[in-house]
């Protein structure tokens, strides 16, 4: 049950720390351009992926599970999907 | 009953693809996976054998149901002891609270470090065999099924990660099965055995803005005897620490990839004793640890097309299992390995590598700490190829 409590109050402290983090933007990431995050981001841990593999919708969807996988933010995985869908 | 459904979800994504239907919807559906197979020939005191193994196949069903909604599944399908066998290895439902918190339910893998959850994929991993401790058999957890929490923010120029989940987690086995296992974790049940989840998460840091480097903190605690048992105050702490280091380095006109991870496991026996097959009980202190070290270098800068895809990798690694448990079986692994990409996510390997401690190894390069008694070093020399799709 003590053990509960506090699981609980660490949930409610990520959420009240992403409230706060809502307001504030990265201007490390916002000045970056998404091929420059697919750059960075990818060869963590997979070699670059080439951005003719996949189709637009395919990178959406893509996107979406290297968000998860990856823990990349909203606004990186956003840059880096309108890159690939440009580029591919 | 799994090829159908693959087959018959790759047949759905194709139709949503060739323009038939003009308006796209706002689900998506994508198949995506890896396989790998290659040739092995392994020596143990100037005994070789030799095999064409592998073969496995891995399929990942991911559907993105909206921009909030997402859920995805992995497979694999393999042969083990002459039987092919389908066995799941995630199955989880993300739904995206806000930029910064994703929950997560279902069956997923573990941020446990990142080898398990990010690494061990076999066009990801460097070399066709796995590290010491890891893997299904390993002292890390892989994946069990809960919820979890996680997601990413900067703070300034520093990025953070976290995931934060709860689990049924692993059980201690007692030895009524395997007799020579009492006091080993196993992990990756369906079924709780007692009330008691685990709780666990992960921490990462990226000091630099270029993502380049990343430093992360594990740790899972809870109860893992069997409710009613003479171990259900038994308690298993683990923890790990992974290092990543990825960049392009234009003075020898390569990508330099290090990482790292070490794992701890501690589990408090409180006591508990187990039987011996004489009948004579026994306990010892139940700490394990094992940790890999690789470098991979790929001179990815220069202009020619066939030695720019060469890709030199090693790899240490070590497992310390306890002194008194019936699977004491300290082993260390060093690893060598030559990768020719054809893709970016098809590679062939060429690799060697020698392992010293007295046990051999299955065909996934996994330890199996139940060889007590072979022969004290084996060497295996391999050839894989690894696609991703």
């Amino acid at each position: 049950m003590k053990k509960s409590i506090i699981y609980v109050a660490i949930i409610i402290s990520i959420l009240a720390l992403t409230a706060l983090l809502n307001s504030c933007q990265s201007p490390a990431v916002s000045a970056k351009l998404g091929v420059q995050i697919w750059g960075e981001n990818c060869l963590r841990c997979h070699n670059s992926a080439d951005p003719a593999t996949f189709s637009d919708v395919e990178w959406d969807v893509a996107a979406m599970h290297m968000r998860l996988r990856a823990n990349l933010t909203a606004e990186e995985t956003e840059k880096v999907v309108k890159f690939l869908q440009s580029a591919n | 009953m799994i090829i159908a459904i693959i087959f018959i979800a790759a047949a759905f994504s194709l139709s949503a693809e060739d323009g038939t239907d003009s308006k796209p919807g706002v689900s998506k559906f994508m198949l995506r996976g890896y396989s790998h197979s290659g040739f092995e020939s392994v020596t143990v005191d100037k005994d070789t054998e030799t095999n064409f193994v592998g073969g496995s196949i891995n399929p990942i069903l991911m559907y993105k149901q909206s921009d909030r909604l997402f859920f995805e599944a992995e497979f694999e399908g393999a042969f083990e002891d002459g039987a092919f066998e389908w066995t799941l290895e995630f199955a989880d439902i993300s739904y995206v609270i806000n930029d910064y918190v994703t929950l997560r339910v279902g069956q997923f893998l573990l941020p446990f470090g990142t080898f398990g959850e990010k690494l061990h994929p076999a066009w990801i991993n460097k070399l066709a065999t796995k590290p010491l401790g890891f893997g299904h058999d390993g002292i890390a957890p892989t994946n069990d099924i809960g919820v979890e929490l996680r997601g990413a923010f900067y703070l300034g120029s520093v990025k953070l990660n976290y995931q934060a989940y709860a689990i049924n987690g692993p059980q201690l086995k007692d030895g009524s099965v395997e007799l020579d296992e009492a006091g080993m974790l196993n992990f990756g049940y369906t079924e709780d055995n007692n009330s008691n989840k685990a709780f666990g998460g992960r921490i990462g840091i990226f000091p630099f803005s270029n993502s380049s480097m990343e430093i992360g903190f594990s740790g899972q605690t809870g109860n893992v005897g069997a409710e009613g048992s003479d171990y259900e105050d038994v308690t298993a702490t683990l923890y790990a620490v992974d290092f990543s280091y990825v960049k392009s380095i234009k003075a020898i006109k390569s990508l330099i990839d290090i990482k790292a991870q070490y794992n701890g496991s501690s589990i408090d026996l409180g006591g508990a004793t187990f039987a011996k097959e004489d009948g004579d009980l026994y306990t010892f202190n139940n700490e394990t640890s094992s940790y890999y070290a690789q470098i991979a270098i790929r001179p990815s800068l220069i202009k020619n097309k066939f030695f720019k895809n060469l890709e030199l990798a090693g790899r240490w690694s070590e497992i310390f299992t306890p002194d008194g448990a019936l699977w004491k079986n300290d082993k260390r692994r060093a690893s060598i390995g030559l990768n020719y990409w054809l893709d970016w996510k098809t590679a062939i390997k060429v690799g060697y590598s020698v392992t010293e401690g007295g046990s051999l190894v299955d065909d996934h390069g996994d330890a199996d700490p139940n060889d007590l008694g072979l022969p004290p070093q084996n060497n295996q020399f391999y050839i894989h190829w690894a696609m991703g799709f």
